[in-house]
């Protein structure tokens, strides 16, 4: 299981926020002005390098919320 | 494809031409600075060198070619054969290398075609031209290479940039192999394309207004489509293992090549395939910064803008790899022994 810290510290990091953010679980993606293209191309990135998973566009757009795109690793990992 | 090497073959030279009109991606309203801050940092490019409007790809490339027919010494009569690669030729028809042919006064009786290819179209260049120059029925020819980027929607604007390349090749029997992998994916075409304009979708008055495409943001159809995500996967999934491949197939390990000359796309696709392949950055230069995405002319302008004089001094080895659209990717092992690269030129 990875730890959801952990992930949230790769996450932060990987959209560059502008300004800090909290994250939690249930924060909505919809919800993060930084949540753009950019971002994306972080995140799969972040993925491929820190998870070994690779996550398309579309994967990332069917995601609500921080917690969903935290369990694309679990999923993606079987 | 299976590697290949191209045998009695010598790279002469290289000039790359860019346009003297600087743009900033700080140029923008003060409301947008930290967000284009933000962007900046991550696709790594900060300014661009952008043609006027009344200013081609070609006319970049003619400043390029000229002066290295100069600096090679070459007379006009000794080229045998003329190949552009551009993605932005001056009209849909006839191709421009016809035209440069007429406007370098090379003879009438030379090939002279275009090959329409983008960010992997160096390495295609220098293999078709070497192809041809192999036997030594011919004996020199150019290769020019680069676009001027054009059909931009605003939010791409910050990624593209010009330039104009001339590549000058040589039939010589002392001269290295050079090893090429061509690679070409199809089923990937939608990622970066030009949707209008061509036969299957001739450009109409509706074209030009923003239309929902697929329920995404409102875009023209008339401008170009770059699926970023796609791109991306494509580049890192693809990249690093064709630089591998390249490699075991010429037995040359990658420790013994001296630069690793990307296609420079953006940082985060280009860092990412850097740190996959364990290089140091040294080895492998970058121009992003000062000069964005400049398509096929993207690894030629890397060269003179970045290793000009170690190559023009020194004898090295060069891993060259092109990736984008097509989906296409082609990688190219290059021995040079000081090569003729005058200072990089603006027009």
């Amino acid at each position: 299981m990875e730890d959801f810290d952990n992930f949230v510290a790769n996450f932060t990091s990987a959209v560059d926020f502008q300004e800090e953010r909290e994250i939690r679980a249930d924060t909505k993606l919809a919800d993060l002005p930084e949540w753009d293209s950019l971002a994306a191309l972080g995140v799969i990135i972040m993925f491929d390098t820190e998870y070994g998973v690779t996550i398309t566009g579309g994967d990332l757009k069917a995601c609500p919320t921080i917690s969903s795109i935290f369990e694309l690793i679990q999923a993606r990992r079987k | 494809m299976a590697l290949t090497s191209i045998l009695n073959v010598r790279y002469r030279g290289l000039a790359s031409c860019v346009p003297k009109n600087v743009v900033s991606n700080f140029d923008c309203p003060p409301e947008q600075r930290s967000e284009r801050e933000r962007l900046v940092r991550n696709i790594g490019i900060e300014t661009r060198r952008i043609c006027h409007s009344w200013q081609c790809f070609s006319d970049l490339a003619v400043v390029a070619a000229e002066k290295l027919l100069v600096e090679l010494g070459w007379e006009r009569d000794d080229v045998d054969a003329l190949i552009v690669v551009t993605q932005s030729p001056d009209y849909l028809m006839p191709g421009s290398a016809i035209l440069i042919q007429d406007r370098l006064k090379l003879r009438t009786s030379i090939p002279a075609f275009d090959i329409n290819l983008g960010c992997s179209g160096y390495p295609y260049g220098l293999y078709v031209l070497g192809s041809m120059l192999t036997s030594g029925a011919i004996r020199r020819g150019l290769v020019l290479v680069g676009d001027k980027s054009a059909w931009l929607p605003d939010s791409l604007l910050p990624l593209f940039s010009d330039c104009g390349t001339a590549t000058a090749l040589e039939y010589d029997t002392n001269a290295p192999p050079m090893h090429f992998d061509l690679n070409s994916d199809g089923s990937g075409y939608r990622a970066i394309m030009m949707p209008v304009g061509g036969a299957r979708e001739r450009t109409d008055f509706y074209h030009f207004n923003p239309q929902n495409a697929e329920g995404s943001e409102k875009r023209r159809p008339v401008d170009l489509i770059l699926d970023g995500a796609a791109v991306l996967n494509f580049s890192i999934a693809r990249v690093p293992v064709a630089v591998k491949q390249i490699c075991e197939t010429a037995a040359t390990p990658l420790a013994d090549i001296d630069y690793l000359v990307l296609h420079q796309a953006n940082r985060m696709i280009n860092e990412t395939i850097r740190k996959k392949l364990g290089l140091a950055a040294e080895k492998v230069p970058s121009t992003l910064h000062e000069f964005g995405n400049t398509s096929s002319a993207s690894i030629p302008l890397t060269m003179t803008a970045r290793i000009r004089e170690d190559l023009t001094l020194n004898g090295r080895k060069s891993l060259l790899c092109g990736f984008g659209i097509g989906l296409s990717w082609a990688s190219c092992i290059l021995e040079t022994d000081r090569i003729c690269m005058p200072a990089l030129l603006e027009a």
